[in-house]
């Protein structure tokens, strides 16, 4: 919209090396693509990173790229290139919405694009597993091993003793990568069985079949008589049939649906937890798939699981149903914590006549996470289960009131040491369970000290711990009858699992109420969007399957115990100024109910602007009310949840809570603007003591009080207005000051007035004599053009004179035609110009008149121009 | 953030160094040329943005500078509404933080001082433009001399209602009226002349009120109109202009969005127009943000970093169905919009998707505009080719909510946890107490100055006596009991907010709604989990 004095532009500054020259990536700043691809035909696996030189993500991650690269250059090689600089070639060829993209080609297969977060872990894992999409199995071991994971599994059974590339293995290894396409994790993985008596294992005969294996569904064989065996169908077919029962969410960062579409689907349990692709082994992971197995194993019958043979019926005491998986794996390392140990407590009989006992089932539960580096864990001694017990008798009766006829767990912490925390499961039983428990607590406690030791590196056998285990919870298995086994069907309330790495995801698990200041990034938490409730697993509790499962029952049950949990903002800093108390979700009871005053409380948010504005105007206030008897106080609720029945869903609300009717609390109407004198009336309505009783010894001592208040509250008003005064005094001297400056600036002004108008009188002047030389030239200018107009006259006879002249020339010429022709017409030529030069003087005695005209009218102009002034 | 700063600097002194006393600099050639005026406007712009930098000293320096430099008696043909935002704005919201900046102020602060005055000056200098027989004030005046005769009376939408903020503000500092009443004017006008489907159009002609250009968006042209209905309306606790917005609002979601994205459409027809984004629309989710809609904001602002991520920038229109910039409009001049947005709503969500958005900007900005004599506005976005201006919103807007982005615990982010006192002649005063509005120039006002000018005795006198109440056993039980009367049925019209016509007016607008038209609405559960681009539709 504003023009510009003149257009210089500067073109856009030349590529320069994005990877330093060390850097094991090669690295095409100009955009050389075809460059690009003729180093493709040296490498079976080549990664291209196409960035542009200005994008913020791109340089995140180049360094993670690096670190890829500087593990791997040996095996892969590794190429970036400048896909923004508008002369290179590929700017010209490819057209990204979005800066770095990552391509991936195994030999001709390609581009699989990497869709994963940027960092260097996922990255190596996608690389490596573009290298090696098939896994190859030569045993058994290897199988059961394949088979536990997870994560759904296709095998292949190919014959290689016939030739090295058997008919279809190539089909079968190119939708290995093909899958990898539509999954950077890739969590269908795909495996090769090279042995025949192995593949007899999973009923693969001939070779060239394909087979998905699912845990709690029956698996299935590649329908080659209905589906061509190709790539692509194999790789959809098997995304199509296979069973999740845990999913891992990774949100790419851009705008998704994916938490809206999986959480909308049904009360979700939300796990985080540290993931590291590279890692051999994740035994957090292992126990919470196991977990989820149990949780989503219906049918025992059908399932196609070695290790589900050994479940029982639902009803019996499922004994460690993971034991034959436990020689199949490496030792679990139990790094976290050890299992609680635990003792079983019979109530004191509450009802004589009811058949019914109490019974609690208590452990201690120790986390170590703040002792890493014990190798063993110390033995549950006497002295601990003795303090737990103490501990446990003196909340005995709030486990006096249950009778349910499902376990019910409560946590309470211990008197001694903040890391350690006993949990209570109990339960009301029939009598004729009674003998069975009371034998299994002699069994307890004949040991004096029920124990369970795991030790990290104790990998003697592997069998016993898991023994201990059991016998730690035979008692909870017993009583509660309730396992998690196949919940999932059981239950109306039916979770989704879903797993989420908590180095890449752990702001959900903050806003979601995970302490900020843990080390140890795990946490589970039930998510029901609909009912707009999450339960929190108690972050003191480590994640192991126990207390998951407990987590999981808890939440199916009927009446559940677990409590909505309210998310609370912990970094409240106190502001030396605070006259307006901040209040969070743990504070909420104490600071409105609980206190001796009447409480004014604010809910806002510091992103609503009809909140912001209004500070000022709560800070007056809590300056004015007597501090004794009145708190103003104010809730953000976007960082604090509270109990439904004080929620508001408008913001700014705000509530007074009376002294002595806490439970009456007023809503400050919302058609009255808020200012101060309005929120007074508010506050004065609200608050009057209707207490009319005759005035006692006791109201004559508060009417003191309240007068002395009112004392100093004058006072302060008494000492407001004197510094009022004092401003008003100032103000006054500052105008003062601009007064006499304004005076002294009015007479300097008078001044110039004078001088002015004395220099406007000779102006006038001036101009009277101008107008006077002006007349004279008027007058001058008349008579000359008076003359002018008798020259003109004398002109216009010299004209006709002319023609005349014209004619009689003419006339001769006709008559003198014959005699003498040359000396006549030099004649007439000699009087035309003449009559010319005549003409000439006419008209440049007319412009001149013009122009004195012209003269006048600047002139006339100019003088009231100085009159004016 | 220390990057941010750095970049402020190397702007900055070079524009002192080559362009000042201009209006801005030229970076590619060094040296200084006026745009909007000849008032030194990027030293004006600038001011605030020292401040929230922490740089008192030269604060204070400037503002002696301009003290003496800045001449608003000056024969140039000003644009009303640049002259408004930066000048005004600039200026106020200077005088506003002098204090704070340590400057020693005179006693009648915050309702006098000589920035204020030059605000006034520069303000009554507009006020011309305002004489229409519509009120919708012309696009342009000559500072010297008024309006031109046959200046253009065709306006754009923005250019009439973009004085609200910087004007009731002046009014109420300095007690002279009008500046408000002319912003109130302007906007009802435009008001009544919106279409029958409630949308208002790009220009209009503010002699004869007809529509001009017909293209209805949120973007150029109309932009700043809708940010300060609700600025105004948060500023002075406003229903009026509140329900006015909602109204567009309504209007603005039936027929301009489209998958989060809001196309230009004809403003009598609501059919569409021009499937384009501009850059200009990106401040539409830092609005929504300001109102509590952010989940809506949440989901538009992804939209748009999308587009900053393809170029780098946001250019002037990007066509959505093509996924390109539009020819002549594929330019970047390091705008602020969607930078502000990111700031509004960090503010809400604590999102580092935000972060990351003032990362790639800060990279973005450095690597491409960047050159030896300041920041260089992008002429093309698609080779990134280099324009010889800076203009004077990059330092007052893009590096301040870059800045501010990045530093959370900066003043202007006060929640009330912290204020000061001060003493006028007129009573005691709360102040900086949080709540800033920033005016469309990035320029910040303190709502609580505007209660310490002028503010009427009477409720002083009112508050004094309710106080008295506080400290009476019972003895004076009618008033209460009065009051409970009043609260009863709400009307009764008594109350002293009902001193002025006006309010009376906006008391009857808000009987119809069911919930005061001056909130927010609470956050969702679900908002817990929408961060890092996850976004959740609607329930119902």
């Amino acid at each position: 919209s504003c023009s510009r004095a003149k257009d210089v532009t500067m073109p856009a500054k030349l590529p320069v090396n994005f990877f330093s020259t060390r850097s094991p990536v090669i690295d095409l700043f100009r955009g050389q693509l075809d460059y690009a691809d003729h180093l493709r035909q040296d490498s079976e696996i080549v990664l291209y990173f196409f960035y542009a030189p200005w994008c913020g993500q791109s340089v995140a991650a180049r360094e993670e790229i690096e670190h890829v690269a500087s593990k791997l250059s040996d095996q892969v090689l590794f190429v970036a290139v400048n896909c923004w600089w508008n002369q290179g070639k590929c700017r010209k060829q490819k057209h990204f919405f979005y800066f770095p993209v990552i391509h991936l080609y195994h030999r001709s297969f390609g581009p699989i694009e990497y869709k994963g977060p940027m960092s260097a872990v996922y990255i190596e894992k996608f690389v490596r597993r573009v290298m090696t999409p098939l896994l190859y199995i030569s045993s058994r071991s290897k199988l059961l091993d394949f088979l536990s994971n997870y994560e759904p599994g296709v095998l292949g059974y190919f014959e290689f003793n016939a030739s090295p590339q058997p008919p279809g293995y190539l089909t079968f290894f190119t939708s290995a990568l093909h899958s990898l396409k539509k999954d950077y994790l890739g969590t269908i993985r795909f495996g090769v069985i090279t042995d025949k008596r192995v593949a007899e294992e999973v009923s693969l005969v001939h070779s060239g079949s394909v087979y998905l294996h699912r845990h709690v569904n029956t698996s299935l064989f590649y329908p080659n008589d209905i589906m061509n065996y190709t790539a692509e169908n194999i790789c959809k077919w098997a995304l199509e049939n296979r069973e999740v029962l845990i999913r891992w969410l990774r949100p790419h960062g851009g705008k998704s649906l994916l938490l809206n579409n999986e959480l909308k689907k049904g009360p979700a349990l939300l796990i985080f937890i540290p993931y590291n692709p590279l890692a051999e082994m994740h035994p957090l992971l292992d126990e919470i798939t196991k977990v989820a197995l149990e949780y989503h194993n219906c049918n025992k019958s059908q399932a196609a699981e070695p290790e589900s043979q050994h479940l029982g019926d639902t009803d019996s005491p499922a004994f460690d149903s993971f034991v034959p998986d436990a020689h199949m794996k490496l030792p679990e390392t139990f790094s976290i914590t050890k299992y609680p140990c635990c003792n079983t407590v019979v109530l004191p009989q509450w009802h004589s006549i009811s058949r019914t006992h109490n019974v609690c089932e208590l452990c201690i539960n120790q986390t170590l996470g703040v002792k890493p580096n014990k190798v063993h864990v110390p033995h549950c001694n006497f002295l601990e289960i003795e303090a737990a017990l103490d501990s446990f008798y003196l909340q005995e009766h709030t486990f006096f009131q249950v009778i349910s006829s499902t376990i019910e767990c409560s946590n309470f912490l211990s008197f001694y040491s903040p890391f350690s925390y006993y949990t209570a499961c109990c339960r009301t039983v029939n009598r004729r369970f009674l003998s069975f428990i009371s034998s299994e607590k002699t069994i307890f406690q004949t040991p004096k000290v029920a124990f369970s030791s795991h030790g990290k590196k104790d990998n003697t056998q592997h069998s016993i711990p898991h023994i201990e285990d059991r016998n730690c919870f035979i008692p909870d298995l017993h009583i509660s009858s309730t396992n998690i086994t196949g919940l999932s069907c059981r239950t109306n309330k039916t979770l989704n699992l879903y797993l989420l790495d908590s180095n890449l995801f752990w702001i959900y698990a903050e806003r979601l109420g995970a302490t900020r200041s843990t080390h140890l990034k795990e946490f589970a938490t039930i998510v029901d969007l609909k009912e707009e409730v999450h339960y929190v697993l108690d972050q003191n509790q480590s994640l192991v399957r126990s207390t998951l499962e407990n987590f999981i029952k808890n939440f199916s049950i009927l009446y559940s115990p677990l409590k909505r949990h309210l998310v609370d903002d912990p970094s409240i800093h106190f502001h030396q100024q605070h006259v307006i108390t901040e209040v969070t979700s743990n504070t909420f009871h104490d600071t409105v109910f609980l206190s001796e005053k009447n409480v004014l409380l604010l809910y806002y948010a510091q992103w609503c602007g009809f909140c912001a504005s209004l500070n000022h105007i709560f800070i007056q206030l809590a300056r004015l009310l007597p501090p004794d008897n009145f708190t103003v106080a104010r809730i953000d609720t976007t960082r604090n949840d509270l109990p439904w029945e004080f929620m508001t869903d408008r913001l700014p609300t705000i509530l007074f809570f009376p002294h002595q009717r806490k439970e009456q609390s007023v809503k400050f109407p919302e058609d009255f603007s808020v200012n101060l004198p309005n929120l007074l009336k508010f506050i004065l309505h609200h608050s009057s003591l209707s207490s009319s009783e005759p005035c006692t010894k006791e109201c004559l001592h508060k009417e003191r009080v309240l007068q002395q208040g009112h004392i100093s509250h004058l006072e302060r008003e008494i000492q407001k207005l004197r510094s009022e005064i004092n401003a008003l005094h100032q103000a006054h001297e500052q105008l003062e000051a601009q007064l006499t400056e304004a005076r002294r600036e009015e007479h300097r002004l008078q001044q110039q007035k004078h001088t002015l108008e004395k220099q406007h009188k000779t102006l006038q002047l001036h101009s009277e004599q101008l107008q006077a030389t002006y007349d004279q030239k008027n007058q001058e200018l008349l008579e000359m053009a008076e003359k002018l107009q008798e020259l003109a006259d004398a002109s216009e006879n010299l004209l006709k004179e002319n023609t005349l002249l014209r004619i009689l020339v003419a006339a001769r010429e006709g008559k003198l035609q014959s005699k003498d022709e040359i000396k006549e017409s030099l004649q007439s030529e000699q009087t035309l110009s003449e009559d010319n030069d005549v003409l000439v003087s006419a008209a440049t005695a007319t412009s001149e008149e013009k122009r004195t005209d012209n003269t006048d009218t600047t002139e006339t102009e100019h003088s009231s121009g100085n009159r004016t002034e | 953030r220390e990057r941010v700063r750095a970049m402020f600097y190397h702007a900055y002194e070079h524009y002192l160094e080559s362009a000042f006393p201009y209006d801005e600099l030229r970076p590619l050639t060094c040296d200084g040329q006026d745009t909007w005026g000849s008032f030194s406007l990027t030293l004006i712009d600038a001011l605030d943005t020292l401040l929230i930098l922490g740089n008192v000293s030269e604060f204070q320096r400037v503002v002696s500078v301009l003290q003496e430099g800045v001449d608003f008696d000056i024969d140039v043909n000003a644009s009303v509404f640049e002259t408004n935002i930066r000048v005004v704005g600039g200026l106020l919201s200077a005088h506003l933080l002098s204090k704070k900046a340590g400057i020693e102020v005179e006693a009648g602060w915050p309702c006098s001082g000589p920035l204020l005055r030059m605000a006034e000056e520069a303000a009554r200098k507009l006020l011309p433009a305002f004489q229409t027989p519509t009120g919708m004030p012309y696009g342009t005046v000559n500072l010297l001399h008024g309006v031109n005769p046959g200046e253009t009376p065709v306006t754009c939408t923005a250019g009439i209602g973009t004085f609200i903020v910087e004007f009731a503000t002046l009014s109420h500092l300095t007690g002279d009226p009008v500046f408000e009443d002319v912003a109130r004017k302007a906007l009802k006008a435009l008001w009544k002349n919106r279409s029958d489907i409630g949308l208002v159009g790009n220009h209009i002609d503010v002699i004869t009120a007809k529509w001009v250009a017909q293209d209805a968006g949120i973007g150029a042209g109309v932009d700043s109109y809708f940010e300060y209905l609700v600025k105004g309306a948060i500023l002075l606790q406003d229903k009026e202009l509140m329900s006015m917005f909602l109204e567009y609002n309504k209007a603005i979601k039936n027929y301009t969005k489209f998958d989060d994205w809001y196309l230009w459409v004809q403003m009598y027809k609501g059919t569409v127009s021009m499937p384009v984004f501009q850059s200009l629309e990106a401040y539409w989710p830092g609005l929504q943000s300001l109102i509590g809609d952010i989940d809506n904001a949440m989901r538009t602002f992804l939209n748009y970093y999308t587009v900053w991520k393809q170029f780098g920038g946001l250019p002037e229109f990007y066509n959505i169905p093509q996924g390109y910039t539009v020819d002549k409009r594929e330019g970047y001049p390091l705008r602020p919009e969607l930078i502000e947005s990111a700031m509004y709503l960090y503010r809400a969500t604590r999102d580092p998707t935000l972060l990351e958005l003032g990362r790639d900007a800060v990279e973005s900005i450095e690597k491409i505009s960047k050159v030896d004599c300041g920041f260089a506005t992008i002429k093309d976005l698609r080779d990134h080719r280099l324009d010889n201006r800076m203009e004077s919103f990059f330092l007052a807007e893009t590096v301040k909510y870059l800045y501010l982005l990045f530093d959370p615990d900066n003043f202007i982010h006060n929640n009330g946890s912290a204020f000061d006192v001060v003493m006028t002649p007129y009573g005691e005063c709360v102040l900086n107490a949080g709540g800033y509005v920033f005016n469309t120039e990035a320029h910040p006002i303190d709502p609580a100055a505007l209660h310490c000018c002028r503010r009427q005795k009477e409720e002083q006198w009112e508050v004094e006596d309710l106080m008295q109440e506080f400290y009476s056993l019972k003895k004076i039980k009618k008033f209460p009991l009065k009051r409970a009367s009043d609260h009863g049925d709400g009307e009764s019209a008594k109350s002293p907010e009902g001193a002025s016509s006006e309010k009376g007016e906006e008391k009857r607008k808000s009987r119809k709604s069911s919930h005061s038209l001056l909130t927010c609405p609470s956050q969702s559960f679900n908002s817990k989990l929408a961060v890092l681009g996850q976004v959740f539709l609607d329930n119902t």
